[in-house]
């Protein structure tokens, strides 16, 4: 375990690492980049993956995925503009709506869990069903006028310099990475997500860390969607869009192991600060979107590719000088 | 299990259960094919007319290539999201670089250019050890930025040879039931040759199929060459009912795709499924969209009865994958 311990703080290191040479190679290049609006713009926009990618951070270390993320961030918006319309408080309408998303994630973990559907399947139609309902909504063409005053302020406010979106996020940063890292609960999602099987029969309860996992990827997503809604003051079906591709790769690129058990919270904020200064300065070397894009990609596999061999390659000379053929590592599950 | 099987035979673990098994789901998958079809026959009259019938065939075709290309990555216990992007390459460069005046060597080359894209994805995955997942995700997004390169917004020319294929008979059947028909022999030869058996033994257990002797990283780079030849041939079909190039065209079909595949019936597991049972899938979900249409429903329904659809299989099939896995102890 201490073992295992070692090579996360490794890869979050090297995330946060890499994250703080783009930012001085765009420094560099224009000193502009690290003017105080500048930076704040950074964090605003990693807060969104960060919130986005919070709850996937848990449901990967649990040895799953949720795809649901942008529907739930659409849904987040625009469930909060439908309500908002109808008279209700700012504040009371955000609380419910995270809530709303909590149920919804929460019956992601009952396909995952009790049926033992496969998450991507499952978190698949999920995200179909939100879409629908959204549609069915029929308030897709609501103006700025829908968000409510509270979500654009807790997109936009900021205390002394810094925007309270970002303190928030550090201070949920601080309170996951605790309970992850220190907390019987933390331990308990680490367990699940290296072996369902042991951890059954050391007295987990999979199913209800499960549960738990995807309702809080739920809440978060309906949370990220609503800040996002109040800072482009508009909601759209396809505004989460992004964020399915940016929510797993800020994870993976923060060092977790997509077969779960490995990988920390702060390695996804790292994950999440790094995507977003690579596409804020990839813009500076004068790339057109077709270029960022592409180097994007490149980029994320190369940071999968570091933080993540490093460990692995290791054991894996290891494993091979040891043993001549490695014998596969997925423990078959056993009916009794 | 039988450890000592012959390489390149098939040997599933409990190939005693899966004779009944799976006639049952490709029974159960085609009778919701045929309720169906039956509903929009009636929501739809105008089926009953050959040509009308190939024209929805021919809506579908995109999402069949693309289907097949997902197929073959799911039988051997991987995915492929880059197909949105290999599929939006082949599109736009059959509208721009093959155009108007372009002939069949031009779009074979564009199969071609499918073919290296999904290498590079079995080279990551294969020889780099990246999770299919996570490669796929990057090059889908790098391919994407190529599309995008082609082509920046829709528009370009596409080649009259292949929108004339498009819309010709043969025999009095619309051409489109004839390209699925050739898809499918090609997947049943496929599937009978060496390599579809290594393939399937991959899929089904890779560690025995290493210890039998299989190439693993060999087929499995194939494979996904291959997803990537299939993607783009989507793509240019779609180019080809469309009449226009789109760099933006292939993202709706990633998670289409994987949808249509597991209604199908062919498992996330690995090693179980086929482009055959892919196809009733496609079809399920062509004909929903098509019933919504046809019935004045407004389009949520559509992505709700889909979503639904999927559900419900799935469910369907775990519940009874686990009953045969409690009355196999």
């Amino acid at each position: 375990m201490s073992r295992l311990r070692g090579h996360v703080s490794v890869s979050t290191a090297s995330a946060f690492g890499l994250c703080a040479v783009l930012f001085l190679i765009a420094t560099i290049h224009s000193s502009g980049f690290a003017s105080g609006g500048n930076v704040r713009q950074l964090l605003v926009f990693s807060a969104f993956i960060g919130f986005a990618a919070l709850g996937q951070t848990v449901v990967v270390l649990s040895g799953g995925l949720d795809l649901s993320v942008p529907w739930l961030m659409a849904f987040g918006g625009i469930q909060l503009s439908h309500w908002a319309g109808d008279g209700m408080p700012g504040g009371v309408a955000i609380a419910l709506v995270v809530l709303a998303g909590a149920a919804i994630g929460l019956v992601n973990g009952v396909g995952v869990a009790w049926l033992r559907l496969p998450p991507i399947i499952m978190t698949l139609a999920m995200g179909g069903l939100v879409q629908a309902y959204l549609l069915s909504l029929g308030v897709l063409n609501t103006g700025g006028s829908g968000v409510p005053h509270a979500a654009e302020a807790a997109a936009s406010d900021r205390i002394g310099p810094i925007p309270v979106v970002a303190l928030v996020w550090l201070v949920v940063a601080i309170g996951i990475g605790i309970v992850l890292a220190r907390s019987a609960a933390g331990r308990r999602v680490y367990a699940v997500g290296a072996n369902d099987e042991v951890a059954r029969l050391s007295g987990i309860d999979v199913g209800r860390v499960r549960l738990a996992a995807y309702a809080l990827s739920g809440a978060s997503a309906a949370f990220a969607g609503v800040i996002l809604a109040g800072y482009v003051g508009s909601t759209y079906l396809d505004i989460g869009a992004p964020y399915l591709f940016a929510s797993i790769a800020a994870v993976i690129v923060g060092g977790a192991s997509i077969m779960g058990g490995r990988g920390t919270y702060w390695g996804t904020v790292a994950g999440a600060l790094t995507l977003t200064v690579l596409s804020a300065m990839l813009p500076l070397f004068h790339l057109s979107d077709a270029g960022l894009k592409v180097v994007y990609g490149v980029v994320i596999l190369a940071g999968v590719w570091l933080s993540q061999s490093g460990g692995a390659l290791v054991a894996r000379l290891r494993q091979r000088s040891s043993s001549p053929t490695p014998a596969s590592p997925e423990v078959k599950s056993v009916e009794p | 299990m039988s450890t000592a099987s012959p390489p390149l035979e098939r040997a599933p673990r409990g190939a005693r259960l899966s004779l009944p098994r799976i006639p049952l789901g490709t029974a159960a998958t085609a009778l919701l094919l045929l309720v169906l079809f039956v509903v929009d026959l009636n929501v739809q009259p105008g089926l009953w007319d050959v040509d009308q019938l190939g024209m929805l065939v021919q809506t579908a075709l995109p999402l069949v290539f693309v289907a097949a290309a997902q197929t073959l990555a799911l039988l051997v216990r991987g995915i492929d999201l880059s197909v949105g992007g290999v599929f939006a390459i082949a599109n736009t460069m059959t509208a721009v670089w093959v155009g108007a005046d372009g002939g069949w060597l031009m779009l074979i080359a564009v199969l071609a250019v499918g073919l290296a894209a999904g290498a590079v994805n079995g080279l990551l995955i294969s020889y780099l050890n990246f999770q299919p997942f996570i490669a796929t995700l990057g090059t889908w997004t790098a391919y994407s930025g190529i599309a995008l390169m082609i082509l920046s917004t829709d528009g370009g020319m596409v080649p009259t040879v292949l929108s004339d294929m498009l819309y010709a008979s043969w025999l009095g059947i619309p051409s489109s039931f004839w390209i699925v028909l050739i898809a499918f022999l090609l997947w049943r030869i496929l599937r009978a040759s060496r390599f579809g058996h290594q393939l399937l033994a991959v899929g089904d257990d890779e560690e025995r199929a290493r210890l039998n002797g299989t190439p693993v990283r060999r087929v499995r780079l194939l494979v996904y060459a291959l997803a990537g030849a299939c993607a783009a041939a989507g793509g240019i079909m779609l180019a080809g009912v469309t009449s226009t190039g789109s760099p933006t065209s292939g993202d709706g079909y990633i998670l289409l795709s994987i949808s249509a595949v597991v209604i199908g019936g062919t498992s996330l597991a690995g090693g179980r499924g086929g482009f055959g049972l892919s196809l009733m899938g496609v079809f399920s979900l062509t004909l929903i969209s098509d019933i919504v249409t046809g019935a004045n429903l407004d389009v949520w329904v559509s992505v709700a009865a889909s979503a639904v659809l999927l559900l419900v299989m799935v469910t369907i099939r775990a519940l009874a994958d686990r009953r045969t896995a409690r009355s196999a102890a």
